[in-house]
Protein backbone atom coordinates (compact mmCIF):
# COMPACT_ATOMS: atom_id res chain seq x y z
CA UNK A 1 0.00 0.00 0.00
CA UNK A 2 1.34 3.48 -0.90
CA UNK A 3 2.13 6.04 1.72
CA UNK A 4 -0.35 8.90 1.99
CA UNK A 5 2.00 11.09 4.03
CA UNK A 6 2.58 14.76 3.20
CA UNK A 7 6.10 15.15 1.95
CA UNK A 8 8.76 17.83 1.63
CA UNK A 9 7.27 19.11 -1.65
CA UNK A 10 3.97 19.91 0.05
CA UNK A 11 5.63 21.79 2.93
CA UNK A 12 7.80 23.76 0.49
CA UNK A 13 4.77 24.66 -1.66
CA UNK A 14 2.85 25.71 1.44
CA UNK A 15 5.75 27.95 2.53
CA UNK A 16 5.92 29.57 -0.93
CA UNK A 17 2.14 30.15 -0.84
CA UNK A 18 2.34 31.82 2.59
CA UNK A 19 5.25 33.99 1.37
CA UNK A 20 3.25 34.85 -1.74
CA UNK A 21 0.29 36.02 0.34
CA UNK A 22 2.60 38.42 2.15
CA UNK A 23 4.35 39.85 -0.92
CA UNK A 24 2.08 39.68 -3.97
CA UNK A 25 -0.90 41.78 -2.76
CA UNK A 26 1.60 44.60 -2.13
CA UNK A 27 3.02 44.19 -5.65
CA UNK A 28 -0.50 44.39 -7.08
CA UNK A 29 -1.27 47.53 -5.07
CA UNK A 30 1.99 49.17 -6.19
CA UNK A 31 1.53 48.24 -9.87
CA UNK A 32 0.63 51.29 -12.00
CA UNK A 33 -3.07 51.98 -12.57
CA UNK A 34 -4.54 51.49 -16.03
CA UNK A 35 -5.71 54.88 -17.43
CA UNK A 36 -9.08 53.84 -18.90
CA UNK A 37 -10.38 51.48 -16.22
CA UNK A 38 -8.51 52.78 -13.18
CA UNK A 39 -8.41 50.81 -9.94
CA UNK A 40 -10.87 48.12 -11.05
CA UNK A 41 -8.27 46.85 -13.56
CA UNK A 42 -6.44 45.36 -10.53
CA UNK A 43 -8.98 42.50 -10.64
CA UNK A 44 -6.97 41.41 -13.71
CA UNK A 45 -4.09 40.30 -11.42
CA UNK A 46 -6.12 37.48 -9.90
CA UNK A 47 -8.93 37.00 -12.44
CA UNK A 48 -6.54 35.96 -15.24
CA UNK A 49 -4.32 33.70 -13.04
CA UNK A 50 -7.52 31.95 -11.87
CA UNK A 51 -8.47 31.43 -15.54
CA UNK A 52 -5.00 29.96 -16.21
CA UNK A 53 -5.50 27.59 -13.27
CA UNK A 54 -8.90 26.59 -14.67
CA UNK A 55 -7.18 25.70 -17.97
CA UNK A 56 -4.32 23.87 -16.25
CA UNK A 57 -6.62 21.82 -14.00
CA UNK A 58 -8.78 20.92 -17.00
CA UNK A 59 -5.71 19.64 -18.87
CA UNK A 60 -4.51 17.65 -15.84
CA UNK A 61 -8.02 16.22 -15.45
CA UNK A 62 -8.05 15.21 -19.12
CA UNK A 63 -4.58 13.61 -18.77
CA UNK A 64 -5.79 11.52 -15.81
CA UNK A 65 -8.96 10.64 -17.71
CA UNK A 66 -6.96 9.41 -20.72
CA UNK A 67 -4.93 7.15 -18.41
CA UNK A 68 -8.15 5.86 -16.86
CA UNK A 69 -10.05 5.39 -20.14
CA UNK A 70 -7.30 3.75 -22.17
CA UNK A 71 -5.17 2.02 -19.51
CA UNK A 72 -7.77 1.50 -16.75
CA UNK A 73 -5.42 3.33 -14.40
CA UNK A 74 -7.01 3.90 -10.99
CA UNK A 75 -4.26 6.45 -10.20
CA UNK A 76 -5.22 8.32 -13.37
CA UNK A 77 -8.83 8.35 -12.22
CA UNK A 78 -7.82 9.77 -8.85
CA UNK A 79 -5.78 12.51 -10.58
CA UNK A 80 -8.76 13.33 -12.82
CA UNK A 81 -11.18 13.50 -9.86
CA UNK A 82 -8.86 15.84 -7.93
CA UNK A 83 -8.05 18.12 -10.87
CA UNK A 84 -11.68 18.20 -12.01
CA UNK A 85 -12.82 19.51 -8.66
CA UNK A 86 -10.11 22.19 -8.76
CA UNK A 87 -11.19 23.20 -12.27
CA UNK A 88 -14.68 23.83 -10.91
CA UNK A 89 -13.26 25.80 -7.97
CA UNK A 90 -11.11 28.06 -10.19
CA UNK A 91 -13.88 28.28 -12.78
CA UNK A 92 -16.20 29.61 -10.07
CA UNK A 93 -13.52 32.16 -9.09
CA UNK A 94 -13.20 33.32 -12.72
CA UNK A 95 -16.96 33.56 -13.18
CA UNK A 96 -17.42 35.65 -10.03
CA UNK A 97 -14.41 37.98 -10.35
CA UNK A 98 -15.15 38.62 -14.06
CA UNK A 99 -18.67 40.04 -13.59
CA UNK A 100 -17.38 42.24 -10.75
CA UNK A 101 -14.83 43.69 -13.16
CA UNK A 102 -17.41 43.93 -15.97
CA UNK A 103 -19.95 45.77 -13.81
CA UNK A 104 -17.49 48.61 -13.28
CA UNK A 105 -15.72 48.56 -16.64
CA UNK A 106 -18.67 47.83 -18.98
CA UNK A 107 -21.59 48.86 -16.80
CA UNK A 108 -23.14 45.36 -16.86
CA UNK A 109 -22.59 42.22 -14.80
CA UNK A 110 -22.75 39.86 -17.77
CA UNK A 111 -22.67 39.90 -21.58
CA UNK A 112 -23.27 36.86 -23.79
CA UNK A 113 -19.94 37.70 -25.39
CA UNK A 114 -17.80 34.93 -27.00
CA UNK A 115 -15.21 34.76 -24.19
CA UNK A 116 -17.75 34.86 -21.39
CA UNK A 117 -20.04 32.31 -23.02
CA UNK A 118 -17.26 29.83 -23.88
CA UNK A 119 -15.79 30.16 -20.35
CA UNK A 120 -19.22 29.51 -18.86
CA UNK A 121 -19.62 26.42 -21.08
CA UNK A 122 -16.20 25.12 -20.02
CA UNK A 123 -17.20 25.58 -16.37
CA UNK A 124 -20.49 23.72 -17.02
CA UNK A 125 -18.59 20.85 -18.66
CA UNK A 126 -16.41 20.50 -15.56
CA UNK A 127 -19.49 20.63 -13.32
CA UNK A 128 -21.02 17.90 -15.53
CA UNK A 129 -17.81 15.88 -15.04
CA UNK A 130 -18.30 15.97 -11.25
CA UNK A 131 -22.03 15.26 -11.50
CA UNK A 132 -21.45 12.29 -13.82
CA UNK A 133 -18.94 10.82 -11.37
CA UNK A 134 -21.26 11.31 -8.41
CA UNK A 135 -24.63 10.37 -9.86
CA UNK A 136 -23.74 8.50 -13.07
CA UNK A 137 -23.87 5.03 -11.49
CA UNK A 138 -21.37 2.33 -12.51
CA UNK A 139 -20.52 4.09 -15.81
CA UNK A 140 -20.25 7.51 -14.16
CA UNK A 141 -16.48 7.60 -13.95
CA UNK A 142 -16.07 6.71 -17.66
CA UNK A 143 -18.75 9.19 -18.68
CA UNK A 144 -17.03 11.88 -16.62
CA UNK A 145 -13.65 11.02 -18.17
CA UNK A 146 -15.09 11.41 -21.68
CA UNK A 147 -16.63 14.76 -20.70
CA UNK A 148 -13.30 16.02 -19.41
CA UNK A 149 -11.71 15.29 -22.82
CA UNK A 150 -14.27 17.56 -24.48
CA UNK A 151 -13.58 20.19 -21.83
CA UNK A 152 -9.83 20.03 -22.56
CA UNK A 153 -10.47 20.38 -26.30
CA UNK A 154 -12.55 23.49 -25.61
CA UNK A 155 -9.77 25.21 -23.61
CA UNK A 156 -7.89 26.55 -26.71
CA UNK A 157 -11.25 27.75 -28.09
CA UNK A 158 -11.93 29.66 -24.86
CA UNK A 159 -8.42 31.15 -24.91
CA UNK A 160 -8.46 32.22 -28.58
CA UNK A 161 -12.14 33.26 -28.62
CA UNK A 162 -11.23 36.92 -27.99
CA UNK A 163 -8.94 36.94 -31.03
CA UNK A 164 -11.32 35.02 -33.30
CA UNK A 165 -14.53 36.98 -32.72
CA UNK A 166 -15.58 40.55 -32.10
CA UNK A 167 -15.76 40.98 -28.37
CA UNK A 168 -15.74 43.58 -25.62
CA UNK A 169 -13.45 41.40 -23.47
CA UNK A 170 -9.72 42.36 -23.52
CA UNK A 171 -7.71 40.38 -26.07
CA UNK A 172 -4.91 37.88 -25.30
CA UNK A 173 -2.35 40.52 -26.36
CA UNK A 174 -2.91 42.49 -23.12
CA UNK A 175 -0.72 39.98 -21.30
CA UNK A 176 2.17 40.16 -23.78
CA UNK A 177 2.08 43.97 -23.98
CA UNK A 178 1.99 44.69 -20.24
CA UNK A 179 4.06 47.48 -18.70
CA UNK A 180 7.15 45.96 -16.94
CA UNK A 181 5.79 46.85 -13.46
CA UNK A 182 2.41 45.35 -14.28
CA UNK A 183 4.14 42.31 -15.80
CA UNK A 184 6.11 41.57 -12.61
CA UNK A 185 2.95 41.75 -10.46
CA UNK A 186 0.97 39.68 -12.95
CA UNK A 187 3.47 36.82 -13.35
CA UNK A 188 4.12 36.74 -9.59
CA UNK A 189 0.40 36.35 -9.10
CA UNK A 190 0.32 33.55 -11.71
CA UNK A 191 3.18 31.83 -9.83
CA UNK A 192 1.33 32.17 -6.51
CA UNK A 193 -1.85 30.72 -7.99
CA UNK A 194 0.15 27.83 -9.49
CA UNK A 195 1.64 27.04 -6.08
CA UNK A 196 -1.81 27.29 -4.46
CA UNK A 197 -3.16 24.94 -7.13
CA UNK A 198 -0.30 22.49 -6.47
CA UNK A 199 -0.96 22.55 -2.69
CA UNK A 200 -4.71 22.03 -3.18
CA UNK A 201 -4.09 19.28 -5.72
CA UNK A 202 -1.75 17.40 -3.37
CA UNK A 203 -4.28 17.67 -0.52
CA UNK A 204 -7.16 16.53 -2.72
CA UNK A 205 -5.13 13.66 -4.15
CA UNK A 206 -4.24 12.56 -0.62
CA UNK A 207 -7.97 12.45 0.16
CA UNK A 208 -8.62 10.32 -2.95
CA UNK A 209 -5.84 7.90 -1.95
CA UNK A 210 -7.21 7.68 1.58
CA UNK A 211 -10.67 6.89 0.20
CA UNK A 212 -9.17 4.16 -1.99
CA UNK A 213 -7.45 2.72 1.10
CA UNK A 214 -10.76 2.73 2.99
CA UNK A 215 -12.43 0.84 0.14
CA UNK A 216 -9.58 -1.70 0.13
CA UNK A 217 -9.73 -2.20 3.90
CA UNK A 218 -13.52 -2.57 3.85
CA UNK A 219 -13.22 -5.30 1.24
CA UNK A 220 -10.61 -7.07 3.36
CA UNK A 221 -12.86 -6.89 6.45
CA UNK A 222 -15.92 -8.08 4.51
CA UNK A 223 -13.97 -10.96 2.92
CA UNK A 224 -12.67 -12.05 6.33
CA UNK A 225 -16.21 -11.97 7.77
CA UNK A 226 -17.45 -14.26 4.98
CA UNK A 227 -14.71 -16.89 5.40
CA UNK A 228 -15.93 -19.68 7.79
CA UNK A 229 -13.63 -20.19 10.79
CA UNK B 1 -49.43 58.35 -53.39
CA UNK B 2 -45.87 57.78 -52.19
CA UNK B 3 -45.11 61.52 -52.32
CA UNK B 4 -48.25 62.33 -50.31
CA UNK B 5 -47.21 59.80 -47.64
CA UNK B 6 -43.75 61.36 -47.44
CA UNK B 7 -45.21 64.88 -47.03
CA UNK B 8 -47.58 63.66 -44.31
CA UNK B 9 -44.69 62.00 -42.46
CA UNK B 10 -42.58 65.18 -42.58
CA UNK B 11 -45.55 67.28 -41.37
CA UNK B 12 -46.16 64.84 -38.52
CA UNK B 13 -42.49 64.93 -37.48
CA UNK B 14 -42.43 68.74 -37.53
CA UNK B 15 -45.66 68.89 -35.51
CA UNK B 16 -44.24 66.60 -32.83
CA UNK B 17 -41.29 68.90 -32.25
CA UNK B 18 -37.76 67.94 -31.23
CA UNK B 19 -37.18 64.66 -29.41
CA UNK B 20 -36.85 64.67 -25.64
CA UNK B 21 -33.17 63.80 -25.86
CA UNK B 22 -32.42 66.95 -27.86
CA UNK B 23 -34.14 69.07 -25.23
CA UNK B 24 -31.73 67.90 -22.51
CA UNK B 25 -28.94 70.18 -21.39
CA UNK B 26 -25.42 69.08 -20.55
CA UNK B 27 -24.39 70.50 -17.25
CA UNK B 28 -20.79 71.19 -16.38
CA UNK B 29 -19.30 69.41 -13.39
CA UNK B 30 -18.05 71.55 -10.53
CA UNK B 31 -14.80 70.38 -8.92
CA UNK B 32 -12.97 67.14 -9.71
CA UNK B 33 -14.77 64.50 -11.80
CA UNK B 34 -15.66 61.39 -9.82
CA UNK B 35 -16.63 57.97 -11.16
CA UNK B 36 -20.27 57.02 -10.59
CA UNK B 37 -19.46 53.59 -9.17
CA UNK B 38 -16.49 53.33 -6.78
CA UNK B 39 -14.02 50.67 -7.93
CA UNK B 40 -12.49 49.64 -4.60
CA UNK B 41 -15.49 47.56 -3.36
CA UNK B 42 -15.44 45.57 -6.62
CA UNK B 43 -11.71 44.85 -6.34
CA UNK B 44 -12.06 43.95 -2.65
CA UNK B 45 -15.08 41.71 -3.36
CA UNK B 46 -13.33 39.87 -6.22
CA UNK B 47 -10.17 39.36 -4.15
CA UNK B 48 -12.13 38.35 -1.04
CA UNK B 49 -14.40 35.89 -2.87
CA UNK B 50 -11.44 34.11 -4.49
CA UNK B 51 -9.52 33.63 -1.24
CA UNK B 52 -12.64 32.74 0.75
CA UNK B 53 -13.51 30.09 -1.84
CA UNK B 54 -9.99 28.65 -1.62
CA UNK B 55 -10.02 28.67 2.20
CA UNK B 56 -13.47 27.07 2.25
CA UNK B 57 -12.19 24.35 -0.10
CA UNK B 58 -9.17 23.72 2.15
CA UNK B 59 -11.54 23.42 5.12
CA UNK B 60 -13.73 20.90 3.26
CA UNK B 61 -10.71 18.80 2.26
CA UNK B 62 -9.21 18.93 5.77
CA UNK B 63 -12.54 17.80 7.26
CA UNK B 64 -12.79 14.98 4.70
CA UNK B 65 -9.24 13.89 5.43
CA UNK B 66 -9.85 13.83 9.19
CA UNK B 67 -12.98 11.71 8.71
CA UNK B 68 -11.34 9.26 6.29
CA UNK B 69 -8.21 8.96 8.45
CA UNK B 70 -10.45 8.08 11.41
CA UNK B 71 -12.21 5.48 9.29
CA UNK B 72 -8.87 3.99 8.21
CA UNK B 73 -7.75 3.72 11.84
CA UNK B 74 -11.01 1.92 12.75
CA UNK B 75 -10.75 -0.49 9.84
CA UNK B 76 -7.09 -1.19 10.60
CA UNK B 77 -8.03 -2.12 14.17
CA UNK B 78 -10.67 -4.52 12.81
CA UNK B 79 -8.13 -6.01 10.39
CA UNK B 80 -5.62 -6.49 13.21
CA UNK B 81 -8.24 -8.16 15.41
CA UNK B 82 -9.24 -10.54 12.62
CA UNK B 83 -5.60 -11.09 11.67
CA UNK B 84 -6.15 -10.52 7.94
CA UNK B 85 -4.12 -8.73 5.29
CA UNK B 86 -5.70 -6.22 2.88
Amino acid sequence: MRSRGIGFGFILALAVAVLGFAVIPRMILNAPAEPTMGVVQKIFYFHVPCAFMLFLSTFVCAGGSIAYLFKSSEAGDRVAASAGELAVLFGACVLTSGPLWGRKAWGVWWQWDTRLTTSFLLFLMMVAFLLARRYGGPAGRKLGAALSLFAAISVPVVYKSVDMARTIHPKTTVVTTLDPHMRAAFWSSVLLMTVVLAVLFMLRLRLERARAEVAELRLAVEDAAEVPR
Amino acid sequence: MKAVRRVLLIVALLALGPAQALAQVFEKVEGPVRAEIPAVPFVAAAYGIIWLAILFYVFIIARGLARVDGEIADLKRKVDRQDIRP
